[in-house]
């Protein structure tokens, strides 16, 4: 079981690797991936996949809503601590 | 418009005459025949890779039969966001002359769901579920409409290619072959209206668009044929099938340069296309 500054870097880490440019330095938990284009729509098909292989669950699409995919903070909330989006 | 309205005019004839009674048209069989081939094995998504080899001929055969659902099931969610987009589109100012052939158009896609979903719901019981997400943004002029059925003449144009191999492969079973005919019928007639609609509307809008919407859009249509391609490659496919390890089948399956020179083959036919139109300037990465 991964701790919380764990899965935090690790979506750091799979954030800075996907887009590519991004140095991690520049990235926060607060940094917004989706308005600030560091991670497109298309992209967040391939998130999906790496949240699943993380968490060790299956996202429940329907239930997503763009929200949800603003930061790090929100995917760690959303995904990890409350659980809401995985069965 | 040129040429358009009368092609238009052809299609809705074609269509009238192909009509069909979606629940009269296919033969379902009470239960499949588990030795049989639903897709063909050339075009299983991990075809070729040692994982693939290893399998005996029935663990093949199941993959096979879970990669239709998913084949299946990716038509389901192209269709089912096509139909929304389809009916906002209809009587809308600027497409009087398209509305006869969209009520088709619609007509024809719930028919396809119908024989998709027919298929996925007896056999398997379940349809799987799709990763793609799209968030709302602002658009300029006629962008939202041309990136529409750009959208779904990329995904018909990879589909088809598989529906026709398959509506030909005497290996599988008559009831995956007839599905897959009769989709390739209805849809040649989907790639002849797209192909006319998406080049038309590019000709008008990118000459007033700024430059930079011009770039973001060739951006995202070149993304969006690689995204198309990756939901052939689904790790609850490769769990069901009984395959080890499914995210890191997934991924390697993807990158695997076999796949990769099939995805490129596949897709010939319709990057062409958008390079001679102009709509993209140079080959996506696939
Ligand atoms: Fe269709
Ligand atoms: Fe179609």
């Amino acid at each position: 079981m991964k701790t919380e500054l764990e899965i935090r870097k690790a979506l750091r880490d799979w954030i800075v690797k996907t887009n590519g440019k991004i140095r991690p330095e520049n990235l926060t938990d607060e940094t917004p991936i989706i308005e600030q284009r560091i991670i497109s729509s298309l992209q967040v098909m391939d998130l999906l996949l790496f949240l699943e292989q993380l968490t060790g669950k299956s996202v429940d699409v329907e239930k997503l809503k763009p929200g949800i995919f603003q930061n790090v903070n929100t995917l760690y909330e959303n995904f990890f601590r409350k659980e809401s989006y995985v069965y | 418009m040129g040429d358009f309205p009368r092609i238009v005019e052809k299609l809705c004839e074609a269509s009238k005459k192909e009509y069909a009674n979606p629940y009269s048209a296919m033969e379902w069989p009470e239960a499949l025949d588990p030795e049989g081939w639903f897709m063909s094995p050339e075009l299983l998504s991990i075809y070729g890779m040692p994982e693939y080899d290893r399998l005996t001929e029935g663990e093949k055969k199941k993959l096979s039969f879970y990669e239709t659902v998913n084949f299946f099931s990716l038509n389901i969610h192209g269709e089912k966001s096509l139909v929304e987009g389809l009916a906002r589109q209809l009587y809308q100012k600027g497409n009087q002359e398209l509305s006869p052939y969209l009520h088709h158009f619609l007509d024809e896609e719930n028919k396809h769901m119908i024989y998709f979903g027919g298929f996925c719901t007896r056999y398997a019981g379940k349809i799987y579920r799709d990763r793609k997400m799209v968030f709302p943004r602002d658009y300029a002029p006629g962008e939202e409409g041309f990136l529409f059925f750009a959208k779904v003449l990329i995904f018909e144009e990879i589909v088809d290619l598989y529906n026709v191999k398959m509506s030909k492969d005497a290996r599988l079973a008559p009831i995956a072959r007839q599905i897959n005919l009769s989709h390739h019928r209805d849809e040649m007639r989907h790639l002849v209206f797209g192909r006319n609609l998406v080049k038309e509307l590019f000709q008008r809008y990118a000459a007033v668009w700024p430059p930079e919407v011009v770039q973001e859009v060739r951006r995202y249509l070149a993304g969006y044929i690689s995204a198309t391609w990756k939901e052939y490659y689904n790790p609850d496919v490769y769990k069901d099938a009984g395959l080890e390890d499914p995210y890191r089948l997934q991924e390697r399956a993807f990158a695997n340069p076999r796949a990769q020179a099939h995805r490129k083959k596949i897709s010939e036919g319709c990057i062409r296309y958008f390079l001679e139109n102009n709509i993209l300037e140079e080959e996506p990465v696939l």
